[in-house]
């Protein structure tokens, strides 16, 4: 387990790069690597926000439609409120989340059933305000262009953000008594509640990241678009976010994360596609493969040590 | 999925485990719980019979509904079970759009494939059940929770009705006798909901007086207590994932027959509806405790529901808007009285 924890999403991603790379040399040299990264950015930052909640034991099977929703809005609000706009769409977001977890929390109800709900009403709302059409940028669009425009060491600004807020939820798990607190309340936490820890709260924090997170990736969908509608870009994201979350060694026990490595698990999972199209599965199986990627990756990195599964 | 930690929830909440017990699930199906239920419904009718004073409570409209209601019923026939046994089962939609895809390729359509007359629909059936086969299987012998297993399952069915869908022109049913079975009227309603009566009746029978629909319950109530009383506990959740396999598929067949095409999402909107009836209609989430005659009128609330308020004219885009709050509503009021500053919920 510590062996896969550590380097275990990275030697994936290496051992799938290696089989793209022989079969489709054009990859690499063609900036397959540029593409693949802003591929992999929207699924990396649904990924993180996955994780930060699959971390306390809980799953957000929401936060795929707050990023819809957060574009949507983006869209409508970049031309009117200018650069403040991407913030306001984030925060309108993350208290969304915040919600989420509160009422997980406070109302101790199971977090599929009642993320399954928030699910329902997000895709609503992304109708209603889309008017079930695609929602253009009218104005401001060249402020968030550097995201896609510019590039460090062949790969986007945009994919970037998405490692260096990787390296700060990294830090926070790692050092801050409140990502520890989140740690000791995936792990055990009845042990956490006797200890002391207000982890409800750490519960509605993890949504509320989650929230936050989904709501940047909605930003990157406009940077990387200009428009947003309930079934364009980014429309399903929620099973490649979790997919990316649990290839990155998240365990969905809780307790376990690493978000660098998630990173590699995002590039894993929009790698997927292309390797199956170069090993000859045709484009159109590729959410039977995102499925059993995730059941495989489950039944083989969690841990079997409690009695009943449900 | 819900209480975790059995040690301490055993101790923390022993006063309301001891209650627990004497709620015979059997004995207590129809006490004034279920007849909240009844009471809500007989209130949405009135207020959308009096909103729509010409509409509502018409023959045809009435037909409508029942009509709209049959797929979340049979649908929740399974859920229903796989619920109460402590699982859940997420792979409805995907099954649904499998089942469907297999079953217009196999009869007479535009794309002249194969027509195998009613074998199309065994079919059918056989691809649910074997979807099921592998939630049961991957669930119980490599003890992956059901959520992940089935949120896996549902996107292999939609990956199996996409490619079997192909790249080539959408397959239409011809019009004839069996695309309009469902909607035509036996006794002055129509089949589909017919159907769908017949299959609510057998499942509340099996879930009433067979070992499996029992075995369900003891399962749900508490899983270490039942294997410890010889209750082969991964072989009948085996059987309870199969099943709802099977409902699934039956109503994935159901809609491609309404829609007259294949499509692999022919099961949109399913998810929400039968997991929000199962819900509302009073069936635990941790399980044990619930019934399908539950299920059937949670179905018929949310139905009613939606169809009034877009009678009323709220734009359709509310659908799962609607769902979606009524979920959210019915399991935060179900698990209310059951909060303690010890219990664990994930």
């Amino acid at each position: 387990m510590d062996m896969w924890a550590s380097v275990g999403p990275v030697a994936v991603f290496i051992v799938l790069l290696a089989v793209v790379a022989v079969l489709r040399p054009a990859f690499l040299g063609g900036g397959g690597i540029g593409i693949l990264a802003i591929q992999a950015t929207p699924i990396l930052l649904v990924a993180m926000g996955q994780a930060i909640v699959l971390h306390v034991g809980s799953i957000d099977l929401s936060n795929a439609a707050m990023a819809v929703l957060a574009a949507i809005l983006l869209a409508k609000a970049l031309g009117p409120l200018g650069a403040p706009a991407p913030l306001v769409c984030i925060a309108v977001v993350t208290v969304i989340g915040a919600v989420n977890g509160w009422l997980i929390a406070f109302a101790q109800v199971p977090s599929f059933a009642l993320t399954l709900g928030t699910l329902g009403i997000l895709q609503a709302a992304s109708l209603v305000i889309s008017k079930a059409t695609t929602v253009y940028v009218t104005a401001n669009g060249d402020l968030l262009s550097p995201l896609f425009g510019t590039a460090l060491a062949s790969l986007p600004a945009a994919f970037w953000v998405g490692v260096i807020l990787a390296v700060l939820l990294w830090a926070m798990l790692r050092f801050t008594q409140l990502g520890q607190g989140m740690t000791a309340v995936g792990l055990n936490e009845t042990g956490a509640l006797f200890s002391g820890l207000r982890t409800r709260w750490l519960k509605v924090l993890a949504f509320a990241l989650s929230g936050l997170l989904a709501g940047v990736a909605g930003v990157m969908i406009i940077a990387q678009g200009g428009a947003a509608s309930t079934n364009g870009l980014g429309s399903d994201l929620l099973l490649p976010g979790i997919a990316a979350a649990i290839v990155g060694g998240t365990a969905i026990t809780g307790g376990a994360t690493n978000p660098v490595n998630v990173v590699f698990g995002a590039l894993t999972v929009a790698l997927v596609p292309i390797a199956a199209a170069a090993v000859g599965v045709t484009p159109q199986a590729q959410s039977l493969v995102y499925g059993l990627v995730i059941i495989i990756a489950v039944a083989l990195t969690m841990s079997r040590s409690s009695g009943v599964v449900k | 999925m819900t209480d975790t930690d059995s040690s301490v929830k055993q101790t923390a909440t022993a006063d309301r485990a001891g209650s627990r017990r004497l709620e015979n699930p059997g004995h207590r199906r129809f006490e004034w719980k279920s007849l909240g239920e009844l009471g809500a419904l007989i209130v949405l009718l009135v207020v959308f019979t009096a909103l729509n004073p010409g509409s509502f409570l018409t023959g045809a409209n009435v037909r409508t509904v029942l009509d709209q209601a049959s797929q979340p019923l049979i649908v929740g026939v399974g859920a229903t079970l796989v619920i109460l046994m402590g699982s859940i089962d997420l792979s409805v939609e995907g099954v649904m759009g499998a089942a469907g895809m297999t079953f217009v390729l196999l009869s007479a359509n535009s794309r002249h494939t194969v027509d195998l007359g009613p074998w199309a629909i065994v079919a059918a059936m056989l691809v649910g059940i074997a979807l099921g086969l592998l939630s049961g299987l991957i669930h119980t012998r490599l003890k992956v929770p059901s959520f992940i297993v089935t949120l896996g399952v549902w996107f292999v069915g939609l990956g199996i009705a996409t490619l079997l869908f192909g790249e080539s022109a959408i397959p239409f049913l011809p019009d004839g006798s069996l695309k309009s079975w469902p909607t035509n009227h036996t006794l002055g309603l129509p089949n589909s909901f017919w159907l769908a009566a017949v299959v609510v009746v057998a499942g509340a029978l099996v879930a009433r007086f067979t070992r499996l629909g029992r075995f369900t319950y003891a399962i749900g109530n508490n899983e270490e207590i039942a294997r410890d009383n010889g209750v082969p506990v991964g072989r009948f959740k085996l059987y309870v994932f199969v099943f709802a396999g099977a409902c699934s598929a039956l109503a994935g067949v159901l809609a491609t027959l309404e829609l007259g095409a294949g499509s692999t999402t022919v099961g949109i909107g399913n998810l929400f509806l039968t997991i929000a009836a199962v819900v509302i209609g009073g069936t635990s989430l941790g399980g044990g405790k619930g019934g399908i005659l539950r299920t059937a009128l949670g179905v018929m609330l949310l139905t009613v529901l939606n169809n009034g308020l877009i009678l009323t004219g709220v734009s359709p885009n509310l659908q799962s808007a609607v769902s979606g709050t009524v979920l959210i509503l019915a399991i935060v009021a179900a698990s209310w009285p059951n909060r303690s500053s010890l219990r664990i919920v994930k």
